[in-house]
């Protein structure tokens, strides 16, 4: 089979060095060794340089309002659930404007995939302090050291009940790209938290600060995320936000991933007994430009609305 | 006598059976053949405050508008004795709970301190003593009201010994008391009342058994006042009707339309609407499957809009309903979806504002808010609908332009519309038509925004074959940011410049209803809920020699300014009369912004409660033979 092109031949305007780059390849590449049908699978995004994304990759994609990416990929996937839908926001994106969105979708369990590029600051408004950056730091843009805490995307997205959670780094792209399938395969919604080294605003968390600091989970034969048995769920989740909450050292990888847990596809089929196969996209609402319901059919349909008069 | 048409109140507190009543007995009254059209007026409140039904009821026609005074005051306790005591006509009935009868204003306290202070002026007008005790001996001598008292309580012991019920459940069946008092009194026969009953409760005979039997005691007790307020035969001549609210009306129609995905955040008073979706999500009719419509309960408005977006993107017909704050909250959407040309209706029901306002009582105010929020420029179309059956033709067409081209669309209503129970003519299901709009049907090579067109042929996320971007950034033909001045001219003015087209493609009566004298003495001009009462003030005032003319804007956005400015230069400028639920007759200033001309006169209401017959032909009056040219109306509790 031909290979394909996963890459549209847009001139990419993040500044050179971006840690953007790397999630860009990892997001290619995973593409391409999954094989996906450009047609069949949809980029979502927010508004900042990670907003561009989904422009430079040759399948669908839709770059939405800031904060916004999660609820618009919701709609796609609710209408058509037949899609892979991957949403790529950055921090002051998903966990400032848009953090009520990140909770809800774990409250649902969507299968949809949100891939969250932690830099620390608002890179396109010039370097302000995003909701990961830690109190006490000061990076070069801010006029005093940031008074606001960090929030922890890992932590908040297993209280969220995101069912696949792991961490990844931009400049590590074979990792993150593997990250990045794990996450597709995965059914229900997947958080993939990648530190991303912002060149020209954050000088403190640097290419070289996270070189030093990242170590890989899986360097801990012992270390298994994965849920076998939903009795284990409690308690691989404990470990997962224990895992999350260290300091110093940084772990990337898998810190949890639960099948057993039904996706929002799921309730809904309990509900409306022929979703997905019948869905909003696919189900006919016409037919040669008139109302699939009849007038015959409404009287039927909604009876409980009509009165046959008895004078 | 008989009458031809009655008005009522039936009051009670929030949660105490007022709506189940009205759903009842405007069941068991259309069943036999009447006209009704019944209003909700309640608090912000789950439990205890004063709620209330002001209905009209017709033997010769669908009623269109609501009256005061009213033939009939039916209370479930002593606060809609003391509240709308004033509202009854001369020899009219009032039917009360024996139970209330020692209770004085000042011991109750579920009446706000400004209404006990209002009520106090009235009792003391007339010098009545302020107890429910007291202003019904001034209505028996004063006004020749017919008193016709239940007792509830006795009712209800006797109903709990024949069923062996429990004493605190008894509450539950205040309903029935009140049911049965006014069909007795109304002499609706006792089959109407069974058949009405028993689809209420479908599925609960028991419950229908019990209220038989409520009906059976009363209908003993109250024997003598059979009748005692005659409604002559009906004569309307339908064989069937529909009795349902505007939300349950504008959710039928979704269905009709074809909505696959609808969302929502709960807010007063569009959620009806979505709770009713859910119920027919997905059907399966003997002709095949109606569904599935995916209806999403979402964390916020802002979410609502936004996934709505992405529904339609993957080729659902895809809305989401809400009022006044939760549109607010979708403003960014609606220009995003001004920006992507996304088809997507907003269903905005109008409430009191600003802010949290009057959450459950009706508004005409944010007409502005609906045709100008958002900031950039782009085609958005506003319809307007004046009575449920034009609530669901609308419903319908709001899908067809947003499809056909491209855009959103708010479908504008209000809470009076919303919860206000009507007979309606069947909808014609014939004359309904699905416009999908032009879809892309090849591969390879797509350009969503192709310039060669006004309306681009749209492809569906997920489309074989087919690949396309969407940015809220100027973009070019394949949606691709881009800030090239020429592009920015071009793809501009493509989503501006299509409202030419959606202002083309709409009937004249489409866009404004046209009702009275061709030659006009005066022309009032609204849209909404304004329609049945101003139509029938010109029927009023026709009879005492003035000729009007309604025009019922229902294409509020692109504004029909040419056929408007036709209609309102048959008269002098002074005798065009703006009827609104607003402050400031709003659309008076989109008649000028859009004609040049100047709207003469105004006749506004915003207490939150809907304008009525009696006033409206009053202001009118004043206006066009008193010369007044600004009345500002308040009737009603």
């Amino acid at each position: 089979m031909e290979r394909r092109s996963y890459r549209t031949d847009l001139w990419i305007d993040w500044c050179p060095g971006c840690g953007n780059f790397g999630i860009l390849t990892a997001t290619l590449k995973a593409l391409e060794e999954l094989n996906l049908d450009p047609s069949k699978t949809v980029l979502v995004s927010g508004i900042g340089c990670s907003g561009k994304l989904p422009h430079f990759v040759n399948v669908n994609g839709i770059h939405t309002l800031h904060g916004r990416a999660i609820p618009f990929a919701m709609g796609i996937k609710l209408a058509n659930p037949e899609l892979t839908v991957v949403v790529h926001g950055g921090d002051g994106d998903l966990l400032g404007i848009g953090a009520g969105h990140f909770v809800a979708l774990g409250r649902r369990n969507l299968d949809i995939v949100v891939v969250l590029h932690n830099n620390g600051v608002y890179g396109l408004t010039k370097g302000q302090a995003s909701p990961t950056l830690p109190m006490g730091v000061k990076t070069r843009a801010l006029s005093w050291p940031n008074l606001q805490q960090a929030v922890n995307p890992v932590a908040l997205a297993l209280a969220s009940g995101y069912t696949f959670v792991a961490r990844g780094y931009a400049f590590d792209s074979h990792h993150l790209k593997e990250l990045i399938k794990a996450a597709i395969a995965h059914r229900g919604a997947a958080f993939i938290d990648v530190l991303q080294p912002c060149v020209t605003y954050n000088d403190v968390f640097t290419a070289e600060y996270y070189r030093k600091a990242i170590y890989k989970l899986d360097e801990d034969p012992s270390w298994d995320p994965y849920v076998r048995e939903p009795t284990e769920a409690e308690e691989k989740l404990v470990k997962a936000f224990r895992k999350s909450l260290e300091s110093g050292r940084i772990p990337v990888g898998v810190f949890y991933v639960n099948p057993h847990v039904t996706t929002y596809e799921d309730r809904l089929s309990s509900v409306l007994k022929v979703y997905p196969k019948l869905n909003p996209a696919n189900s006919p609402i016409e037919v040669s430009g008139k109302p699939v319901i009849s007038a015959k059919a409404f009287e039927r349909v909604f009876r409980d609305f009509i009165v046959y008069v008895e004078s | 006598m008989v009458l031809e048409e009655a008005s009522a109140i039936i009051g009670g507190p929030q949660g105490a059976g007022v709506e189940t009543s009205i759903a009842i007995l405007a069941r068991a009254l259309a069943r036999v053949g009447y006209g009704v059209l019944a209003d909700r007026e309640y608090y912000s409140n789950i439990t205890g405050r004063h709620s209330y039904i002001h209905l009209k009821v017709s033997a010769t026609r669908l009623p269109r508008s609501l009256s005061y005074p009213v033939d009939l005051l039916v209370a479930m306790d002593a606060e809609t004795v003391l509240t709308h005591f004033t509202d009854l006509t001369k020899g009219g009935v009032a039917i009360y709970d024996k139970g209330s009868l020692g209770k004085h204003l000042e011991e109750i306290p579920s009446v706000e301190d400004a209404t006990k202070a209002r009520v106090r002026r009235a009792c003391e007008e007339r010098g009545v003593e302020c107890s429910v005790g007291g202003v019904l001996k001034y209505l028996e001598r004063e006004v020749g009201v017919k008193l016709v008292e239940v007792d509830f309580g006795r009712v209800l012991k006797s109903l709990a010994e024949t069923f062996k019920l429990d004493p605190r459940q008894l509450s539950r069946y205040a309903s029935g008391v009140v049911i049965s008092s006014v069909a007795v009194v109304l002499d609706i026969r006792e089959g109407a009342l069974s058949y009405a009953l028993g689809a209420y409760f479908k599925g609960r005979e028991g419950l229908v058994q019990q209220n038989m039997r409520i009906y059976r005691l009363v209908s003993s007790e109250l024997g003598s006042y059979r009748g005692l307020l005659k409604l002559g035969k009906p004569s309307i001549g339908l064989d069937k009707v529909l009795l349902a609210t505007g939300n349950d009306v504008v959710a039928m129609a979704k269905v009709v339309a074809g909505v696959r995905y609808q969302s929502y955040y709960p807010i007063t008073p569009a959620a009806d609407e979505s709770l009713l979706l859910e119920k027919y999500s997905y059907v399966e009719d003997e002709e095949g499957p109606i569904g599935p419509l995916v209806v999403m309960q979402t964390e916020d408005e802002i979410a609502a809009i936004a996934s709505a977006i992405g529904a339609s993107l993957a080729g659902a017909r895809s809305s989401t309903s809400t009022s006044g704050p939760g549109f607010d909250l979708m403003v960014e959407g609606i220009s995003f979806a001004g920006a992507n040309e996304v088809p997507v209706v907003i269903t905005y029901y109008q409430r009191g504002g600003p802010s949290t306002g009057q959450p459950t009582r009706g508004s005409q105010s944010d007409l502005m808010n609906a045709i100008f929020a958002a900031h950039g420029e782009f085609a958005r179309v506003v319809l307007a609908s004046g009575d449920h059956l034009e609530a669901f033709y609308d419903t319908v067409l709001a899908f067809n332009i947003a499809e056909r081209f491209q855009v959103p669309v708010i479908h504008l209503l209000d809470k009076f519309l919303a919860n206000s129970l009507a007979t309606t003519p069947i909808p014609d299901i014939d004359t309904v038509s699905i416009d999908r709009g032009e879809v892309f049907r090849g591969s390879g090579s797509y350009r969503r925004f192709d310039l060669s067109k006004v309306v681009s042929p749209r492809a569906y996320l997920g489309a074989e074959g087919v690949v396309m971007w969407y940015t809220g950034d100027e973009h070019d033909e394949y949606g691709h940011i881009c800030e090239d001045p020429e592009v920015r001219v071009a793809m501009y003015s493509k989503r501006v410049e299509k409202l030419k087209l959606v202002e083309e493609s709409i009937p004249r009566e489409r866009k404004v209803g046209v009702y009275g004298d061709g030659a006009p003495d005066y022309v009032i001009v609204g849209w909404g809920f304004t329609k049945g009462v101003a139509i029938d003030a010109i029927e009023v005032l026709e009879k005492r020699g003035l000729r009007g003319r309604y025009l019922n804007l229902r294409l509020l956005w692109p504004f029909p300014a040419r056929e408007v400015a036709e209609e309102i230069s048959k008269v002098p400028r002074e005798r065009v009369v703006v009827v609104e639920h607003s402050y400031g007759a709003n659309v008076s200033s989109l008649i000028a912004m859009t004609t040049g001309l100047a709207v003469g006169s105004s006749i506004v209401k915003f207490t939150g409660r809907p304008i009525t017959l009696g006033e409206l032909v009053e202001a009118l009056e004043r206006v066009i033979v008193g010369g007044e040219r600004r009345v500002v109306l308040s009737y009603g509790a």
